[in-house]
């Protein structure tokens, strides 16, 4: 049942790579392996023949607005394939820009309106006056029915409204827009959020969760309880510096 | 100059100094009483300015003491006060009362997002860049609009720019300052140089066109020799350019001569490079030059060495990709058995996101010299998550305490590097102190 490899369209890796999303990367990797199984990171650049939906999973970060520019053609040329890639349940992690890019529009800081894929309802407006939503954030998300209490760092400009069903509610911090009160986007086949820190570091559960969904592709039913546990000390360590400075503790 | 603000200023400097402070209080008060007090100072040599977001204290440090070296009276905020207040107050306590700064250069660092309040206001002879990364984003926003920032007071700019010809975020400058002539600055391909490069970089795409850029060569992250194959925007032909760069020795060779630099790493070599751009373009004798490098002093956390017999303590400061891969390398090429301890805090001076430790190349020192990596400061189970991501298999310790985490590293090796972030820095150093004698 287990299986021996998970698949991850990398999608431009060497662009979106901003606030060390590549963590997020480096864990999938590292907690796969730990159970036996090999992570592939595939990278898919700009104009780099690719079916999405011979992968298990798409992981996409978030860049600087003018470095994003670039991919956007690209990326509006593979909209078919990734609703291709969604029916047959390639699973998507979208950290930031990627995030906005699923959504109708995003507006940028100087307020020019760039086209995204439509796939999803949302879509994102700038900060007045170019402010933005930056700090440590604490959200509590609900993953098909499991409460994950989810720690990163956001910091974007983009107000993203609209969001019909986000990721988690906020404990501490901002969310899709300032005082939104919820953060991110997810419907079982896209996960979607400005959390990054990076994101999968310090919430090796919701790392392990994204695993299972990849790994459902192949083998339906899997599940999040199929990997085995996995301590890691040092994120204990990490999660409590943060929850202890918001007078927080681990959901029980 | 309303003799009010400068009074004012020079008076609270004073009682200031006599309360044991100082910095940029006195230049706030003069801000207050007078906003435009910058703009009516009066100067009787250049206006030199330095920004970057890598190497403008050494950088700017060095510009000083050559004019110094050269028996030039120098004013300058050497104190790393790089704010318009701290610039302000550095100016207002070197003026006379009728507001001429008695002085034949003023050197000044200058924050980068300060560049547009500075500029404007003073004579400012040069402006020297030295580059641009990644830098605690959180703060300065996408180093983009930080750019942009800058740009959007160029126009007018009729002074010189110095700008580092190896980097195109820096060199993209020239082409917003019509009136202004440019010296560039750089490094020949040399020993060091790579066709490709690996760490975080920015320097992917022609600030021009936005089409992809091209490298002969690399130096170091984004900086090399660059050309956009569609518009053209590349690396000029350099007017400052040195040769024969060993890193081991930290020598190189400019203009047919030899010179011993007293700091490590490749960016110190671009540090140099600017300072003789600035030496050409103010006529400073090469003697001069060769003085400052002898008299350098130190500066602290970088490289800082600690000995006792047997026993080495080396403290770096780490604050962003970019210094901090260079820091790695350093940890890398020393062949000694040693231990790691990195001091990783998330105070509004050091950053508040600390992800910028998984765009480091903390895996370079991941090999079997390295007996132990101990993990301290604020954030020190980040930092431990780090090094286990990034598959160092050695013995990893967290420690919260910097006393009890020096203590520990120097049981484990004789060598011990220290990497700490700003408001880590003086802790770190207190307690290699109490462990070493310098």
């Amino acid at each position: 049942m287990m299986p021996e490899t998970v698949r991850c369209a990398w999608m431009y890796h060497d662009i979106m790579d901003l606030y060390g999303d590549k963590g997020n990367i480096m864990t999938l990797t590292a907690r796969a392996e730990r159970r036996g199984i090999t992570f592939e990171a595939v990278p898919v650049g700009i104009g780099q023949e690719a079916d999405l939906s011979e992968f298990d999973m798409v992981f996409m970060g978030g860049g600087a607005d003018k470095e994003q520019m670039a991919l956007i053609p690209d990326l509006l040329s593979r909209k078919k394939n990734i609703k291709k890639a969604l029916d047959e349940h390639t699973f998507f992690l979208l950290i930031c820009g990627g995030y906005q890019l699923f959504g109708q529009y995003y507006e940028t800081a100087d307020h020019n309106k760039i086209e995204g894929l439509g796939l999803l309802d949302f879509y994102t407006e700038t900060g007045k006056g170019k402010t933005r939503c930056i700090g440590n954030i604490v959200i509590d998300a609900d993953l098909d029915g499991k409460t994950l209490r989810l720690i990163g760092f956001e910091n974007h400009g983009g107000q993203t409204l609209n969001v019909s069903s986000p990721l988690g509610k906020v404990v501490k911090g901002s969310g899709n827009a300032f005082d939104a009160g919820f953060e991110g986007y997810y419907d079982g086949r896209i996960l979607g959020t400005y959390l990054h820190g990076p994101l999968l570091p310090k919430n090796g559960e919701l790392a392990d969760f994204v695993l299972s969904k990849a790994i459902a592709k192949r083998n339906p039913g899997f599940k999040l309880e199929d990997l085995a546990p996995l301590n890691n000390p040092y994120e204990k360590e990490a999660r409590k510096a943060l929850l202890d400075r918001f007078s927080l503790s681990e959901l029980q | 100059m309303s003799i009010l603000s400068v009074l004012s200023a020079k008076a609270s400097s004073a009682l200031l100094s006599l309360a044991g402070r100082g910095g940029s209080m006195p230049g706030s008060i003069a801000l207050k009483l007078d906003p435009d007090s910058l703009k009516k100072l009066k100067f009787r040599g250049p206006v030199i300015l330095v920004t970057g977001t890598n190497g403008k204290t050494s950088t700017a440090n060095m510009i000083s003491s050559l004019f110094e070296a050269a028996g030039k009276t120098v004013v300058t905020n050497r104190k790393g006060d790089n704010l318009k207040a701290g610039i302000t107050s550095a100016l207002l306590k070197a003026a006379k009362l009728n507001g001429t700064i008695d002085a034949d250069a003023v050197v000044l660092e200058v924050d980068e997002l300060n560049i547009r309040h500075v500029l404007p206001v003073l004579p400012v002879s040069a402006l020297v860049v030295t580059n641009f990364f990644r830098d605690q984003l959180d703060r300065a926003r996408e180093m983009e609009q930080l750019i942009e920032s800058i740009e959007g007071v160029l126009p007018p700019f009729e002074g010189t720019l110095i700008l580092n010809g190896n980097d195109p975020n820096t060199l993209r400058l020239q082409l917003k300052a019509p009136k202004s002539p440019t010296v560039s600055f750089g490094l020949e391909e040399n020993r060091y140089s790579s066709k490709d490069t690996t760490e975080a970089s920015e320097g992917k795409f022609c600030p021009v066109c936005a089409h992809r850029l091209e490298y002969d060569y690399y130096q170091y992250s984004h900086i090399g020799k660059f050309h956009c194959p569609n518009c053209g925007f590349q690396t000029p032909e350099l007017d400052v350019s040195l040769e024969d760069i060993d890193l081991d020795h930290q020598t190189f060779k400019y203009d047919g001569v030899r010179y011993k630099g007293p700091y490590e790493g490749m960016y110190s070599m671009y540090n140099y490079a600017a300072v003789l751009a600035v030496a050409k373009k103010f006529g400073l004798p090469a003697e001069a030059f060769r003085k400052m490098l002898a008299n350098a002093p130190h500066p602290a956390g970088r490289n800082e060495k600690f000995r006792q017999g047997e026993r080495e303590v080396i403290l770096n400061l780490i604050k962003n990709p970019t210094g901090a891969n260079e820091v790695m390398k350093v940890i890398e090429k020393d062949p000694r058995r040693k231990a790691v301890v990195i001091v990783l805090n998330d105070r509004e001076q050091d950053g508040t996101d600390v992800s910028w430790i998984y765009d480091t190349r903390f895996e370079k020192f991941m090999n079997k010299q390295t007996q132990c990596v101990i993990c301290s400061g604020l954030r020190y189970g980040d930092m431990a998550l780090r090094m286990d991501y990034g598959g160092y298999t050695g013995e990893l310790l967290m420690e919260p305490s910097v006393e009890s985490a020096v203590a520990q590293a120097l049981e484990k090796a004789d060598t011990v590097y220290v990497a700490a972030t700003y408001t880590a820095l003086l802790p770190s150093r207190a307690a290699i102190e109490k462990e070493i004698a310098k």
